[in-house]
């Protein structure tokens, strides 16, 4: 299968390298336009801030990772980049790479599920500019098996592994209904405004800033559509809040146990959780002795993060056993599409019919008349694959699996259900 | 027919044993292939054990709830078919396995004690007392139930306070949803409770003409009836939260226990049948 993939991502480059070659939507499509016919017959361009990929098959077998490289480094000089920052795939091991990313296990977050979302942008992208044909068609509906089937038969994705989400999961480990809770998040910082995107998205019901900068926090709360609390009253407001983000610069205490215990008398000891994710501390680490409070620090969310990625990590070979499976069965498809086997098993898929008619109907002829009628629609299904097979024949001239040839079969294929009549007999 | 009583006696505790193990794998692997299994898994095992219920209804001429053990095998019914309802409404399945626990132990406890009586005491043959003793048990499985609940929410809070994140962390419902299943089965064992107790009220002075209300069992269930009133209302009117309620229902729970311990083999009360 000529099939390459050059990669430039988190293992093979610092951020700086793999800023310089990320390419947004229109980029990839500009660069389509001029790879397509030159470089590759078909392909597509993954780029996320982690990874840029290029995946094609070759119009003719003399290009390699070599034009690929020097394509990519042509088009973005700004950065010095170096040839063995490059992963190179071909064929299986490029099927095999493609697999592994849309499972999440290649990438920086193990088990990141918004990867396969992105490869299927990618593969969008390439189908609006016609530039995947049958084979790559086939390939991407595999590869998207692959993420699922990890997704569900195993716990690659399961729980956070980041410190913002942590957060949250403990939150929801607490409250059942976050839309009925109300959030309080303390400092505007991009830690604040993480955390206070991660708490919109889980649909908190009510959503308050305080930041010592009120313009910072009136950016912030517009971006997460929350409310904003002058920083000078927060303290006499604190009891209105079940849940309270800690997330400032400040290299004192800002919320003391008293503070708390004020605070939890007001709410009549109605369960609170209280994240102090900064560093330096905001709130005093003693509140966690007060009953019903939950307080969370950055070294107790980091148990979590670590705990979860390590049951991640358990999890590889379960979803390497998928990629394997998914691997055997694009491959055993793959090689369906050689023409010989493909003539051979459409005159059978006919001559079974025929047969099968045949001895239906037989009785209804004079003994006389049988053998007749068995000549005769053995050369209708002659005639009928006459034109079929000539241009197979003319296909498999052309090259082995030629997009043309492959197309030609995977149609004819899908068309008379040839593959489903073949699992149905071995059932 | 005694024979097939006798070997459901024992392959009972053996099925509840299984189920215990596939909820007990299902908990400890986490994986999602027994999901639906170990629900067919409880499913069976009720059927069975109605079965035989019915059967020892049949043979021995009374329902089973004459003596302690009987109460138990029916106790044990009760709490599995609760929990199997609960899982149903609420798709919550991560705390089977402590349930389950606990009907698993009254059942191996009344397979081993129980016995083929066919003779019952005239005075326990009474509709009276078998709506008595059917409302005693749903409120027994009620707060059994809440009481697990319970101590779930305990561990789990505790988990959470001290940052250690184990198996009860990844595996159990959220704090406010145990909460609110424990003290919903409370309100219902309550209910149940109540009911029980006014028919008591009613039967007594029928069956029993010399009773005393200074019965130990009396005074027990009346101090477990009055603390669960007590933690209801607190609880309704937001006075109480958290883990004051959980550990309120605990407590009426082990009390409970130790009423029927007492009455049952140590004290001379009306209530000791066996």
């Amino acid at each position: 299968m000529n099939f390459l993939a050059v990669s430039i991502n988190h293992k093979t480059a610092p951020v700086e390298v793999r800023e310089a070659l990320h390419l947004n939507k229109d980029e990839i499509k500009n660069y389509i336009d001029e790879l397509k016919n030159n470089v590759f017959t078909e392909g597509f361009i993954i780029s996320t801030c982690n990874r840029t990929e290029i995946y094609g098959i070759p119009v003719k077998p003399e290009i390699n990772y070599l034009d690929l490289e020097k394509y990519l480094i042509d088009k973005k000089p700004t950065v010095e980049i170096k040839g063995d920052q490059f992963q190179k795939f071909f064929s299986c091991s490029a099927v095999n790479h493609l697999f592994r990313v849309s499972a999440g296990i290649d990438s920086l977050l193990l088990g990141d599920n918004q990867i396969l979302g992105q490869v299927k942008e990618s593969f969008l992208i390439a189908e609006e500019k016609y530039f995947v044909g049958f084979l790559l068609k086939r390939l991407f509906d595999a590869a998207a098996v692959v993420g699922k089937r990890a997704k569900s038969e195993t716990q690659i994705s399961d729980g956070a592994i980041t410190v913002s989400y942590a957060a949250v999961q403990l939150i929801e480990k607490i409250f059942s209904n976050l839309s009925k809770k109300t959030a309080l998040v303390i400092g505007a910082g991009e830690t604040g405004e993480i955390a206070a995107k991660h708490l919109r998205d889980k649909g908190i019901g009510r959503l308050v800033i305080t930041n010592r900068t009120y313009e910072r926090a009136e950016k912030v709360a517009e971006a997460v559509d929350a409310r904003i609390l002058p920083f000078s009253h927060f303290k006499e407001n604190l009891h209105d809040f079940d849940i309270v983000i800690s997330a400032t610069s400040s290299n004192d205490v800002i919320l003391t146990k008293d503070d708390i215990k004020k605070m939890m008398k007001k709410r009549n000891f109605a369960s609170t959780v209280l994240m102090d994710i900064a560093v330096p501390r905001d709130i005093d680490p003693a509140a966690r002795d007060i009953d019903n409070v939950f307080y969370h620090d950055i070294d107790s969310l980091n148990i979590i993060v670590e705990q979860n990625l390590k049951k991640r990590k358990e999890e590889l070979p379960k979803v390497e056993k998928i990629i394997l499976e998914e691997l055997i069965n694009f491959f055993s498809w793959y090689n369906s599409l050689e023409i010989a086997p493909t003539i051979k098993s459409l005159r059978d898929f006919f001559e079974d019919i025929r047969a099968d008619e045949v001895q239906k109907m037989i009785n209804k002829f004079s003994a006389d008349d049988r053998e007749k009628v068995d000549i005769i629609t053995k050369r209708i299904i002659n005639k009928l694959l006459h034109q079929p097979t000539v241009e197979l024949r003319k296909a498999a001239d052309a090259g082995i699996n030629t997009p043309e040839s492959i197309a030609k079969i995977g149609i004819l294929r899908d068309l008379f259900g040839i593959d489903k009549q073949k699992e149905n007999n071995n059932i | 027919m005694q024979n097939t009583i006798h070997f459901s006696n024992i392959f009972l505790p053996l099925l509840y044993l299984a189920t215990l193990i596939v909820y007990l794998y299902d908990f400890v692997k986490g994986e999602k292939k027994l999901i639906h299994s170990k629900r067919l898994f409880l499913f069976l095992t009720l059927v069975f054990h109605t079965f035989y219920l019915i059967i020892r209804t049949i043979e021995f001429d009374h329902p089973p709830i004459t003596n302690v053990f009987e109460i138990f095998t029916v106790l044990a019914c009760a709490i599995g078919f609760a929990y199997f309802i609960l899982e149903l409404i609420t798709d919550i399945r991560g705390t089977g396995l402590f349930i389950l626990i606990i009907a698993f132990l009254f059942q191996a406890i009344s397979s081993v004690f129980i016995k083929d009586l066919i003779e019952v005491k005239e005075i326990l043959r009474s509709n009276l007392l078998g709506a008595h003793v059917l409302n005693a048990l749903l409120g027994y499985a009620g707060i059994t139930i809440s009481a697990i609940y319970g101590f779930l929410y305990l561990a789990l809070y505790k988990e959470i306070k001290t940052n250690k994140f184990g198996l009860i962390f990844d595996r159990l419902p959220n704090l406010e949803i145990l909460e609110k299943l424990s003290f919903s089965s409370a309100v219902i064992g309550f209910i149940a409770l109540t009911i029980a107790m006014v028919i008591g009220i009613i039967w007594l002075p029928q069956a029993f003409p010399d009773f005393s209300y200074a019965d130990p069992k009396l005074i027990v269930t009346s101090i477990v009836w009055l603390m669960y009133g007590i933690g209801i209302i607190l609880k309704t009117t937001g006075q109480w939260r958290g883990k004051k309620v959980v550990v309120l229902s605990i407590v009426g729970f082990l009390l409970s226990i130790f009423s029927t311990i007492i009455t049952n083999f140590i004290s001379r009360s009306f209530h000791s049948f066996y």
